[in-house]
């Protein structure tokens, strides 16, 4: 992949982010929190939903030739979320739960269709 | 939507009904689950269904789909569930009608490539004996097993797109013929035909006697004089199998996966010679589902050992009860299996380590010690449970430039035309003969040799007047013969008398069964 793919990855995700944001705080989520990163990974969003903290992973894909934005949300990447969510919870024991938002994405960075999935589990 | 979908599972020889149970849901995270204590090969049937449902040009739904194999605590195994679970999704997702009448009750049993194709699948004639009168749907490549079943409809899958076609109503596979299994079976041309093997005629007559009775047998001999090829020249003296006999060895065979693409039954008698590097569980049967050994795939036909000394004492251990019982059973953690194993063993066997102990011309050059350490490795109850003992000798040169008319064959031998030894085709005569004798006579009790009697048949069977009474009596005291040993000299004798036709089993029958007790 070139270089210029790789920085357009990151536009493409970036705008999928923000998307995915406007789209959780339309359901009436509050966001708290967005990238939240270490050096051992990061968490796309974290809301509010009424008293439950939600850790939303955002996949966008370009076209579907490589499969679905689902499909790339594997086992290992939500163990990854988690493990996120509890450096970032620091031992609080607060009701939360980890959401993620599909993103398709079409011509010239437009969001093409969005799915959003609640309360994950593998 | 929840759809249910039948298929079997094969433990053993044994078929068990398996729902596949295919849940696609509306809502929940997407991902492919499948349950029900399936293995490494039924969860990957995940990834052949996946693409085959993509690759057959239809659509894979991008939803939660859970698949349950139901009973849930029966361990399922190899790719057979592609089909259903296939079958399953495509028409939970509404892709194929699940009004369409193929989802009532019929059989659905294969493994999938990639490219949506079916392919061989191992156990498709026991799926035809568990589907009794319904329809199966299996790869078109092992279809021909099923086929021989009478009273059901086998549809030869070629590949996804077919099926779904057919079950759609939009263009339907041709069901198979059934196939007549008398028709399939085959006459053996042997490898070595008996009339070409120079002299040792005591060993052909016993290899008669054996075939004849179904009785084990081993040759004792120095290298070369024609062990192997008398063993080899076995399955052309035996009768045909029948149907049923054919039946039940192709049970078996399917069970292992050793029939061949579009093969239907196995149409000979199994000649197995496995070499002296088998382990036990190769011989008797093993693994975690286990599956058939060389005693099972020898069911109904001919065991050959060669050097038998140079097997592993334990595995020629593991053959006492298979040869006692006809039957085998295999205990493992997760499977309790029994298998036929009613085989007829020939064993060849060198007298010593150096081959020429009792060579009228060479020298042997073992010592006691040796010759000891040699035959022990075969063990006494081993030995007891061979009913022939004979010994092939060395040929005289005479014997074998004599162009195969030995001046004065023995009059069990001799052919027609005088002078002239009997081909491998005119003993099957004889043999089957007698075999008419022993089916007629065990018609109702469930067994098809002599040397399958159990002892209250030799008593009903084997009626002995006094003078043959006499002479076993003296030949069991003086050689000290175990009671086993008894009863399988009358079953010889029996078989003998059965081959001259003869109802009773007369003083000569009996004198010659005794010669073939255990020599050395």
């Amino acid at each position: 992949m070139s270089g210029l793919g790789k920085i357009e990855n990151r536009i493409t995700g970036k705008i999928a982010e923000e998307a995915a944001g406007l789209y959780l705080e339309n359901l009436g989520y509050r966001v708290i929190m967005r990238n939240f990163s270490t050096r051992y990974g990061e968490i796309d969003l974290i809301c509010a939903d009424e008293k439950i903290t939600v850790f939303v992973e955002v996949k966008a894909k370009k076209g579907l030739k490589f499969g679905t934005p689902e499909e790339m949300f594997t086992r290992y990447k939500y163990e990854k979320v988690k493990r996120m969510a509890v450096v970032y919870l620091k031992g609080q024991e607060v009701p939360c739960r980890i959401d993620m938002v599909a993103v398709e994405m079409g011509e010239n960075q437009r969001v093409k269709s969005m799915r959003y999935y609640k309360n994950v589990v593998f | 939507m929840l759809i249910k979908v039948r298929s079997v599972a094969n433990v053993g020889l044994e078929s068990v009904g398996v729902t596949v149970e295919v849940d696609v849901a509306e809502a929940g995270f997407p991902g492919f689950t499948i349950v029900g204590l399936a293995n490494k090969a039924v969860e990957e049937a995940r990834e052949r269904v996946k693409t085959a449902i993509h690759n057959s040009g239809m659509d894979f739904p991008p939803k939660k789909i859970t698949v349950n194999l139901a009973p849930a605590d029966l361990p399922k195994e190899g790719g057979a569930y592609d089909l259903p679970i296939a079958v399953g999704i495509l028409a939970a997702s509404g892709q194929i009608s699940p009004q369409a009448p193929g989802l009532s009750g019929q059989l659905f049993y294969g493994e999938l490539g990639l490219d949506g194709a079916t392919r061989a699948t191992k156990g498709v004639l026991l799926v035809g004996l568990f589907a009794k009168k319904s329809q199966v749907y299996v790869p078109i490549e092992s279809a021909n097993e099923a086929a021989v079943v009478e009273g059901i409809e086998v549809y030869p899958v070629r590949n996804l797109k077919e099926l779904v076609d057919h079950l759609n109503g939009v263009k339907e596979i041709t069901k198979l013929n059934s196939l007549p299994i008398d028709q399939l079976i085959e006459d053996v041309i042997p490898d070595f035909d008996l009339a070409d093997v120079a002299g040792q005629e005591q060993a052909k007559r016993a290899l008669t006697i054996a075939a004849a009775g179904g009785h084990n047998l081993v040759m004792w001999g120095p290298p070369g004089t024609g062990k192997t090829m008398l063993a080899r020249a076995m399955p052309g003296i035996l009768p045909q199998l029948s149907g049923a006999e054919a039946l039940e060895v192709t049970r078996i065979y399917s069970v292992a996966g050793m029939l061949s693409a579009g093969e239907s039954i196995i149409r000979r008698r199994p000649f197995r010679a496995p070499h002296h590097g088998i382990s036990a569980a190769g011989m008797v049967g093993g693994g975690s589902n286990p599956l058939p050994g060389e005693v099972s795939l020898a069911h109904l036909g001919v065991l050959f050992l060669d050097e038998m000394a140079e097997f592993p004492r334990g595995v020629l251990e593991s053959l006492r009860q298979p040869m006692e019982d006809g039957l085998v059973g295999i205990v493992r953690a997760a499977a309790h299996v029994t298998y036929p194993a009613g085989f007829s063993l020939v064993a060849a066997v060198n007298p010593c380590p150096c081959g020429y102990l009792g060579h009228p011309r060479r020298e042997c050059k073992c010592t006691d010690l040796q010759i000891r350490k040699y035959r022990g490795r075969m063990s006494g109850p081993i030995l007891d449970r061979i009913d022939l003992h004979v010994q092939v000798p060395a040929v005289e040169i005479e014997k074998l430039t004599a162009d195969n008319t030995p001046s004065d064959p023995p009059l069990n031998l001799r052919g027609g035309r005088k002078g002239e030894l009997l081909t491998s085709r005119e003993i099957r005569e004889k043999v089957i003969q007698a075999r008419k004798i022993q089916d007629e006579r065990f018609r109702k009790s469930g067994i098809y040799t002599n040397s399958q009697m159990k002892n209250k048949h030799v008593k009903q069977f084997c009626k002995l007047d006094p003078e043959v009474s006499r002479i076993l009596r003296l030949a069991v005291e003086k050689f000290d013969l175990s009671a086993r040993a008894y009863y399988r000299m009358i079953k010889v004798a029996r078989t003998i008398a059965d081959l001259e036709g003869s109802a009773e089993i007369a003083t000569i029958h009996m004198a010659e069964a005794l010669q073939y007790r255990q020599v050395g």
